[in-house]
């Protein structure tokens, strides 16, 4: 599948490689192990990023997908003028600059335009389009919160047991009371409140971890 | 609330957010939050302030819009290669980077002599092309080594020394080495060119495949395996997209031999980072042991699992989930999977991905032989019997056999049985049968079980390379043999004492003539009266095997001791 993809690519010479391949090429060019966990980790919470903020402007899945592919493909490619330079910064905070760039400018751009191109030069639209509009700015700047948010809570609901998770998720994002939650969940109020604050800390923690590492 | 225990004490509630549950300090301070409604509040704050909570609430709730789209999000195409390990490919400024120059427009490049056609494909070590030949006018595949191996000195040695390796084996179903190139500032090698698709690339766009596709493949495969393993030579990635099928004859090609190391050595062990898919590792391999060539009949039982299912047999979302479960789990039944499969086929395979190497087949010569004979008998089942290796769960059938005698045993099912009855006592008289039951019924018997079960297992055992081995009876079969072990006085000592052996070795020991013995057996069988008649005759001196339940009860005390 991704061989005739490859092969397509390189006898049209037309630069869109597939996921597994942007990321490999990435693997294999970045020098430190430690980026290459930044690039799985920034791939992690924007891809979804963008396919929900492209959702949202009315694309359909298939064109969202072609979104998230461009961004990835893109920045991908960007890469490789970051190793070049000498007085580079901290990886992972030119990874998200770049990418808020690219996907700001890719997604207003497909709000002026019909979507199935496909393939197209991602350079030549940053080019056309310097001024991405307020409000996309806005939504994309709140959509990564929130994605920081997801990614994180996916990694806290991963270590701790389903009780735990739901007691939390009862109590604090749906706003039963705690009573209530404890009845849900058969187990005592007071462990309702260990349970919720355990994540809530656990989660925070995360969260800003991520934040300080890619700023 | 500041009273001399200081149950409310901040660091206690700092307990809770942080320790483990199981401290003796958590357990205190949880039951102190029990009864105090106001550390409960303050346990709240401290986890986050009021705001903390909104936020957390904010960035978590979602509308409808959000759900549909959260749900969208499982199932799209970029989902699952944000994360994955097994996928490792290259892009188009890399290979150009590579390549000279190309002297036609219409060509990618060039190397060395070679004119680059294009891109064929990419892996863990490097990346594939069509090229031709200038020199001898033929087309050639050309493998790369990737840039970051091709910078690592121990890579370079190890690409070039088992390339040449690799290029000794010369056999109909592994692809020819042409040329090694390992000098130059890009070491590569040339191949025969197969025109065709990969195994890989045949089970994405078809699924499954059909029986006698499948055992050929697996066939010309293992006979390919077998030529290697003749020199010395261990493939360690066995793996569909290494199993080339050329177009229009389908016949099958393994390539990449032994390229798997220079990978290895530069990048695994290393930085931690996986080249290639491990989904055909073997558990030795996973676990990062040594590897031999028994290693590549795991990996082949895994290509034949994929080949009866479309997909790998061992999977998790990450590589090293993978790994866990090579080296852990059993993977989900052939037959659960995909029906249509044969349990013949469920057991050989089940042979090849034995846990332990000892435990699996003994060599790829043998699964050759086997997968040939299977191919044979699925093609004309009249004519070829399956052979006695492939035969699943004896021990179950058993009964169902007996009852087939009475009706009229089909010729397969005597082989079987005098297989089993006549090898050990291959330089012996038929009367010492009755002596042979007697010794057993006078047995003490620490478990006490009832004679006549262990003697008519005892039968059984005694088959020769037993297809009933730990792998699938696990320590049941272990405590069987070792209680029959205990009483069957006729085995070679020596083989009694090894305490782990599979049950097939430890009885059949491998100096035993089998080949001279087959030929007896078939001699026997083209006297079909006359093998029918021995068969009776044996099974009347056979003990009335039922204390007080009908015919089956053999079966049951089989299915309780052996089922896993």
């Amino acid at each position: 599948m991704s061989r005739i993809r490859v092969s397509r690519l390189v006898v049209r010479l037309r630069p869109m490689p597939s996921l597994p391949d942007t990321r490999a090429s990435l693997i294999v060019r970045l020098p430190d192990a430690d980026d290459r966990t930044a690039w799985d980790e920034f791939a992690q919470v924007y891809a979804p990023l963008v396919y929900r903020l492209a959702r949202r402007q009315g694309l359909q899945p298939a064109d969202a997908d072609d979104v998230v592919q461009e961004v990835l493909s893109a920045v991908a490619r960007s890469v490789d003028a970051w190793l070049a330079r000498s007085d580079r910064g901290p990886f992972r905070a030119w990874l998200l600059r770049i990418a808020r760039n690219t996907a700001l400018n890719l997604l207003t751009r497909r709000l002026h335009q019909t979507v199935g191109a496909g393939g197209s030069d991602v350079a030549r639209r940053l080019a056309q389009h310097a001024e991405p509009e307020t409000d996309t700015t806005d939504e994309l700047d709140w959509e990564y919160r929130r994605q920081v948010f997801r990614w994180a809570a996916d990694r806290v609901r991963s270590v701790v047991t389903s009780t735990t998770w739901r007691a939390f998720w009862l109590s604090s994002v749906e706003q039963f009371s705690a009573e209530e939650a404890a009845g849900e969940l058969e187990i005592s109020v007071a462990s309702v409140y260990i349970a919720r604050s355990r994540v809530l800390a656990r989660l925070r923690k995360l969260v800003q971890q991520f934040e300080e590492a890619h700023s | 609330m500041n009273g001399p225990l200081r149950p409310c004490d901040e660091q206690r509630l700092q307990t809770l957010l942080t320790a483990e549950e199981d401290t003796a300090e958590y357990r205190a301070a949880a039951e102190h939050l029990e009864s105090c409604a106001v550390c409960r509040e303050r346990l709240s704050d401290l986890a986050g302030e009021p705001c903390a909570w909104d936020e957390a609430r904010g960035m978590l709730a979602g509308d409808e819009t959000d759900a549909q789209i959260q749900q969208e999000e499982t199932a799209r195409p970029w989902q699952r290669f944000l994360s994955s390990s097994d996928t490792n490919a290259w892009t188009e400024s890399m290979v150009r980077q590579l390549l000279s120059p190309p002297s036609h427009p219409e060509m990618l490049g060039r190397l060395g002599r070679y004119e680059i056609e294009r891109w064929l494909g990419a892996g863990g070590m490097g990346v594939v092309f069509k090229g031709f030949d200038t020199e001898l006018n033929r087309p050639v595949a050309i493998k790369v080594l990737a840039p970051h191996l091709a910078g690592n000195g121990a890579a370079r040695q190890r690409f070039a020394r088992e390339a040449r390796a690799a290029a000794a084996v010369v056999h109909e179903h592994v692809v020819a080495i042409h040329d090694v190139e390992s000098d130059s500032a890009t070491p590569y090698l040339v191949m025969h060119y197969v025109a065709g698709e990969s195994l890989q690339t045949r089970l994405d766009r078809q699924g499954p495949l059909e029986l006698c596709e499948i055992l050929r493949i697996a066939h010309q495969t293992a006979s390919g395996l077998a030529a290697a393993h003749a020199q010395g030579l261990v493939h360690r990635d066995v793996k569909p997209s290494n199993i080339l099928l050329e177009q229009g004859v389908d016949r099958a090609l393994l390539t990449d031999f032994g390229l798997a190391r220079a990978a290895d050595d530069a990048s695994l062990t290393h930085t931690g980072y996986l080249p290639g898919t491990p989904h055909y590792m073997s558990p030795e391999q996973a676990r990062g042991e040594p590897v031999d060539a028994r290693g590549d009949l795991f990996s082949l039982g895994s290509v034949i699992y994929a080949m009866c299912t479309g997909r790998p047999p061992f999977r998790a979302d990450t590589g090293f989930g993978i790994l866990r479960r090579i080296t852990d789990t059993e993977p989900r039944a052939l037959r659960e999977v995909n029906p249509a499969i044969p349990a013949w086929l469920e057991t050989l395979v089940a042979r090849l991905h034995a846990k332990r190497p000892a435990d699996r087949l003994s060599s790829a010569d043998d699964a050759a032989g086997l997968l040939e004979k299977c191919l044979a008998h699925v093609q004309q089942p009249n004519v070829v019997p399956l052979p006695d290796a492939c035969r699943p769960r004896p021990l179950r059938r058993w009964a169902t056999r007996r009852r087939a005698l009475t009706i009229g045993t089909p010729l397969v099912g005597l082989t079987l049985v005098v297989l089993a009855v006549l090898y050990p006592w291959m330089d012996r008289t038929p009367t010492d049968f009755g002596t042979r039951d007697k010794a057993h019924s006078q047995t003490d018997l620490p478990g006490a079980v009832p004679s006549e079960v262990v003697s008519r297992q005892g039968l059984s055992q005694l088959r020769p390379a037993h297809p009933v081995s730990s792998m699938d009876k696990g320590t049941h079969a272990e405590e069987v043999k070792d209680s029959l072990n205990g009483q069957n006085t006729t085995l070679p000592s020596a083989d009694r004492d090894k305490p782990n052996e599979a049950l097939g070795p430890a009885i059949s020991p491998s100096d035993l003539d089998w080949d001279s013995a087959a030929r007896e057996v078939e001699s026997l069988i083209r006297d079909s009266e006359s093998l029918r008649a021995a068969v009776e005759r044996l099974w009347q001196q056979q003990p009335a095997p039922q204390t007080s339940a009908g015919d089956d009860t053999p079966a049951d005390i089989e299915d309780q001791e052996l089922s896993p």
